[in-house]
């Protein structure tokens, strides 16, 4: 039996050390060293640093670009949110009886998987200045009045690359929604409909509770990409003009690469870690929802198997 | 006479439902390929018709050209992307299924000492943000001498990105696991079991997570751009960056290149679609 303990205490290690090496050396310890670093001036390739208490803290709480950039993040981040219930409206049509489901669900996920970059690229031609298509398209219906230079005009900018990321991100939502409304057994639906309840009570009371678990788990990761959108405004503005389309990522990544300025730049850092910490907390604590699934170990002695 | 007369408007009511529906789904694959297909139509156009026609309209059919993409695919540096991004796609997502597959066997199949230290810092590292991260990633990548390697972007994708371990956790717990006690009380050892019986039998999880992992590393931009600046290290993203800069206004070319860029991973898409929509929810979805 004891040889049988070592074998297993063996296994165990030798199996999770590879595995726990890389994520402690790249990922948890430069989480860490974040938070060091945040407290000194280094610039990114001098051999040493200096101390400089909380100079960063107080400079990144007085940096004007850096809060309307926070602001930026709060439009995609609400557009996000309003596109919640459009997404959940397609997730319902394309769950519902529907001729070409299958084609329709191919197609609301593509824009997920399209590479990122040529697709912002695609998009800024989409909405150049010169002979754009977007131009065309108002031009077509008479609307050419409202036409702008859509990427250089500070005040619309941000709407039209938040645009861009609801075209992108939205079908992963739809998707996510397809799948609990699926997740509804089928048994469930149809002893609801034989109670000659209709397709809104049907969505009201049967369905909507089974998903409030995605629910949770998309405002989630809604706060958590909005926080963290970046590449969008990398390829298609670099943050301009100005800082107009800068987001906090993005003007974070600046500081530090662009700036040499990696003290200040960890400091955002770790308040962007501590924000995304803090709302999952509070998700988790305060809600009641989203709590980690029970492990197979404790499931096991559970009612159902 | 009332029934049938019920039935008929209940199917009125269930067309005119049938027709919205379709409308809106139309809506959505409009909006969906309007920005791809318009940046075909510009990458089939010569010069002098891009400022000629409409962007929203193909040339007559005798002056459409294949030139833009001919320009493309001629640029040695397409083929150095092509060859870099499978070299690291392939390598990281070897090591990713192995060292997922068996952290997650492990962690679901084993109690040890430490294994709620072991499953907190895994659960840590999924919520530690991606991009910023690279701040203090990028002193222990130069200190190690990966700057301007490729072991650089492979050595990220394998230890940060751990959506594998919710795929193969969630498979795992459907397997029986009296299938791998009788195994062991019949002298197997772990290894053995690992191996022959229980990674065999998450071969669909495996595909998933195969699939995911390729659309995820070729459409990566920030890695390899924050990483490898070198012409010779180009992926496929960043080839199209490069080339983007150098075409200063030249839409005809740049939406050859956007075109050519999408292609592989929207074939692996279209291809394996079904393993990417059972992976994805993964984790946000009760089974």
């Amino acid at each position: 039996m004891n040889s049988m303990t070592k074998k297993r205490n063996r296994f165990i290690i030798l199996s999770l050390m590879i595995p726990i090496i890389l994520l402690t050396g790249f990922v948890v310890f430069p989480a860490f060293d974040l938070f060091r670093m945040s407290f000194t001036n280094w610039d990114g390739y001098s051999p040493s640093s200096n101390f400089v208490g909380i100079d960063n803290y107080i400079s990144m709480f007085k940096n004007k670009d850096l809060w309307l950039s926070l602001r930026n993040n709060g439009i995609y981040f609400v557009a996000h949110l309003v596109f919640i219930p459009i997404e959940l409206m397609f997730a319902v049509v394309l769950t519902s009886k529907l001729r070409g489901a299958k084609f329709y669900k191919t197609m609301v996920f593509l824009p997920y998987v399209i590479n990122g970059v040529a697709i912002a690229y695609a998009f800024s031609y989409f909405f150049s200045p010169i002979n754009g298509a977007f131009d065309s398209i108002l031009e077509v219906l008479k609307l050419d009045f409202l036409s702008r230079n859509w990427l250089s005009d500070e005040k619309i900018v941000n709407f039209v690359l938040a645009f861009v990321s609801l075209w992108r991100f939205s079908g992963y939502h739809v998707v996510l929604f397809i799948a609990a409304l699926q997740s509804v057994p089928k048994d469930i639906l149809e002893a609801a409909k034989v109670d000659g309840a209709d397709i809104w009570q049907v969505f009201r009371y049967v369905q909507v509770p089974s998903i409030s678990l995605v629910v949770d788990f998309i405002l989630f990761d809604n706060i958590r990409g909005a926080l963290q959108v970046f590449d969008i405004p990398f390829v298609m503005t670099a943050g301009g003009p100005g800082y107009a389309s800068s987001t906090f990522t993005l003007y974070t990544i600046k500081t530090a690469f662009t700036f040499s300025n990696f003290g200040l730049a960890s400091t955002m850092a770790v308040a962007i870690m501590f924000i995304i910490i803090i709302v999952f907390y509070v998700q988790n604590h305060l809600l009641h929802i989203g709590k980690p699934r029970p492990t197979r170990i404790i499931r096991r002695r559970g009612v159902r198997s | 006479m009332i029934t049938s007369k019920k039935i008929t408007k209940l199917n009125v009511k269930g067309i005119g439902l049938s027709i919205v529906k379709q409308f809106i789904a139309l809506g959505m694959v409009i909006i969906v390929m309007l920005p791809i297909i318009l940046t075909l139509f510009a990458a089939l156009k010569t010069k002098g018709d891009m400022v000629k026609t409409s962007p929203l309209l193909l040339p007559e059919f005798a002056r459409i050209t294949l030139d833009n993409f001919e320009k493309v695919l001629s640029d040695k540096y397409l083929y150095v992307g092509l060859i870099n991004t499978t070299i690291i796609v392939v390598v990281s997502i070897i090591c990713n299924v192995f060292l997922g597959s068996i952290t997650a066997y492990i962690l679901e199949r084993f109690e040890f000492r430490f294994r709620k230290l072991v499953f907190s810092l895994f659960f840590l590292g999924m919520l530690i943000p991606t991009f910023v991260t690279e701040i203090a990633r990028f002193k222990i990548i130069n200190s190690l001498g990966l700057y301007n390697t490729i072991g650089a972007p492979i050595v990220i994708y394998v230890a940060s990105d751990l959506m594998q371990l919710y795929i193969y956790r969630q498979f795992i717990s459907k397997i029986s696991v009296s299938l791998d006690e009788s195994a062991l009380l019949e002298g197997c050892g772990y290894f053995k079991v690992y191996f022959r019986i229980i990674f065999p039998l998450l071969a669909p999880a495996t595909a998933t997570v195969v699939v995911i992992k390729a659309i995820t590393i070729i459409n990566d931009m920030y890695i390899p751009y924050l990483y490898m600046p070198k012409n010779e290290l180009r992926t496929l993203t960043t080839y199209l960056m490069t080339f983007a800069n150098a075409q200063e206004g030249s839409w005809q070319n740049l939406a050859a290149g956007i075109i050519i860029i999408m292609i592989p991973a929207v074939l692996i898409y279209i291809f394996f679609q079904r393993y990417i929509l059972d992976g994805i929810s993964a984790g946000a979805v009760k089974e």
